[in-house]
């Protein structure tokens, strides 16, 4: 048999779209293309709020010094896991703790891995001093029953190894003693070791003819931790009004500007996207409603038989949304869909273009975005919908007949 | 008396003007009675049927279906009469063109929820108006003749106490008209009220009453 004869009240709705193929599919498209944008862009948006607030959570530091000209390569380092190596002198060290509001001040030493044989991209090698250190040691602690031997290192959430397995840099074993969650910062691509397990490997890169030079006793930057009565910002001035701003050859770094400057590109990203989103919700509820109200009038006739054959008002008004939540329902998932399957497996991609932190949702908060995406965009046909319903409640049968012949 | 009008009038502006389509038109029908309503066009005949099916109300008097009121009842319930007991075939062609002939006769069936199951009684009615071989046909592949019997077999489905057709063999050939009009003295015969409206005098052969609308105006013949 032609067709399904076995008709059902929903069938007459599905039975209408399909009849008009182009039309529905114009109105899908449109709906599919706004919860595209609703999902993708709140989708990146909610991955680069995420990294942010990774950032700001590992970071722990209040102040990096680093040697004058590498301010940027620190944020490199930070923001997109660009790895780099820099060096001052280690004397700066105590001149820095002097310092009133500093509480604590601890040296890393950094050492650009270009080719590792466990990665696809380069890692940052971090030296840290076990003694001193405040961010890296105190998640140690938590992570790790003893503290991080010479031939241990702790990786960040994008080096592939489990703890346990064994790494080789510059043709030496580590042992992988702990493993961070993702954060979507360079932190993920960064290993960490203990200062001497770092000069170590500095050393092995120079044995295996890499050219590197480290003065004794250098490192690459200080990181500062400011006494709770202290703001970050005046410790920072007091430092370069000390240190001779400009000539003392060290830069003073405001870890929470680094992290405000982020937000700040952040929150002009996500502005865009919700105004484009909010644009579009606009644009599509009126172009749906237009839609509907010209196919109400082009199907008068068509209602005016169904109310002969004893359809309620009810009843009509439920088939107009049905229809359109046919289209909504299906333009809702197909626009959620295309942009999971975009923007999901290419997210390595998104954060080189985006340069900023992006850490992906978890699978609650995701599973969130898709049913407030579907919510958003699946409110439109019936939303643009309204003003043909109110049409069909009113007047007479006979008079949507008549007028229909005309 | 399965329908009575009592004096139902419809006043219709055009321009500055007013006139009345329909003036204090009064009639009955009893069940298994054929009655034929001639004029010309623009006589009122159309909206005098309308009005007899509960598609438009009335400015004055009273339409009462099986006694009631039909003014008095909500939406639901003169949906659901004219869903369950009226047969309506309206005038030009009323097949809904994204269904199949099969699905335009079953249609009634799905507005209103059921138990029995229309299909076989669908298909022998199809049957009875000649044109069971196109019931998965879609409309656009039908004659003019073939999709007035789609409608008629439409309006038979829900076993009307009542079948109300307005100008049924308008543009039909002789004799596809003779054959609608057989089958119409057959439902009257076996207990169906039908009234037709036409500006065919021709087709009023075999009808138990003829009346006659001029001017919005009804008198029996």
């Amino acid at each position: 048999m032609n067709g399904n004869p076995r008709l059902v009240f929903s069938d007459i709705a599905v039975c209408n779209l399909k009849r008009k193929p182009f039309r529905a599919g114009g109105l899908i498209f449109l709906v599919a293309l706004l919860s595209f944008v609703l999902f993708g862009g709140s989708l990146i948006a909610f991955s680069l709020f995420n990294g942010t607030d990774g950032l700001s959570k590992r970071l722990g530091a209040d102040i990096l010094i680093v040697p004058q000209g590498y301010d940027q390569k620190v944020e490199g380092i930070l923001l997109r896991g660009e790895p780099s190596a820099f060096y001052m002198d280690a004397e700066w060290l105590g001149r820095i703790a002097d310092v009133e509001g500093v509480r604590a001040v601890s040296p890393q030493l950094l050492i650009a891995s270009l080719n590792a044989d466990c990665c696809s991209m380069p890692i940052q090698l971090i030296g840290f001093d076990r003694e001193t250190d405040f961010v890296v040691e105190p998640w140690i602690r938590t992570a790790l029953p003893g503290a991080l031997s010479d031939g241990e290192i702790v990786v960040g959430g994008a080096i592939t190894g489990k703890v346990g397995d064994r790494l080789k840099f510059f043709e030496r074993e580590y042992r992988i003693a702990a493993k961070m969650d993702n954060t979507g910062t360079g932190f993920d691509a960064s290993v960490f070791m203990n200062m001497d397990a770092a000069r170590r490997a500095a050393d092995d890169f120079v044995a295996m003819g890499g050219s590197l030079t480290i003065p004794a006793d250098a490192v690459s930057s200080l990181i500062v931790m400011v006494d709770k009565d202290y703001t970050a910002d005046g410790v920072s001035r007091r430092m370069n009004e000390d240190f001779d701003y400009g000539n003392s050859g060290i830069v003073v770094v405001s870890a929470k500007k680094i992290v405000n400057n982020v937000s700040g590109n952040l929150r002009v990203l996500v502005t865009f996207v919700a105004l484009l989103a909010a644009l579009l919700w606009v644009l599509s509820v009126a172009v749906l409603a237009i839609v509907f109200s010209v196919m109400l009038n082009e199907r008068k006739r068509e209602f005016g038989i169904l109310r002969a054959l004893g359809i309620t008002r009810k009843r009509l008004v439920k088939l107009v949304f049905l229809e359109s939540g046919i289209v909504s329902l299906v333009g809702s998932v197909a626009g959620v869909f295309l942009a999971a399957l975009l923007i999901l497996p290419f997210r390595s991609y998104i954060h080189e273009a985006v340069r900023m932190p992006y850490m992906q949702p978890s699978i609650g908060q995701f599973i969130l975005l898709v049913a407030a995406s579907l919510l958003l965009s699946f409110a439109v046909g019936p939303l643009a919908s309204l003003l043909s319903s109110r049409r069909i409640r009113r007047g007479d049968a006979y008079a949507v007949i008549r007028e229909g012949e005309l | 008396m399965i329908l009575e009008a009592r004096a139902i009038s419809k006043e219709y502006r055009r321009g500055d003007t007013t006139f009345f389509a329909v003036d204090r038109a009064s009639l009955s029908i009893a069940k298994g009675e054929f009655v034929c309503i001639v004029g010309r066009s623009g006589s009122g005949k159309s909206t005098l049927l309308s009005m007899l099916a509960g598609l438009l109300t009335p400015d004055a008097g009273a339409v009462l279906f099986d006694g009631r009121d039909c003014a008095l009842l909500g939406d639901e319930a003169i949906s659901r009469l004219r869903n369950t007991r009226l047969g309506y075939i309206m005038q030009g062609y009323s097949v809904l063109p994204n269904f199949t002939v099969l699905q335009n006769v079953i249609l009634p069936h799905v507005l209103f929820k059921r138990e029995d199951d229309p299909y076989e009684k669908a298909l022998a009615l199809l049957d009875r108006v000649g044109i069971r071989p196109l019931a998965d046909q879609y409309p656009a592949r039908l004659s003019g003749g073939e999709l007035r019997r789609v409608s008629v077999a439409r309006a038979l489905l829900p076993s009307p106490d009542l079948l109300l057709a307005d100008e049924p063999t308008g543009d039909l050939d002789a004799e596809s008209a003779a054959a609608i009009m057989r089958l119409f003295a057959e439902i009257a015969a076996a207990g169906t009220a039908v009234l037709m409206v036409t500006h065919d005098t021709e087709a009023t052969k075999g009808v138990d009453r003829v009346l006659t609308m001029r001017s919005g105006r009804l008198a029996e013949d």
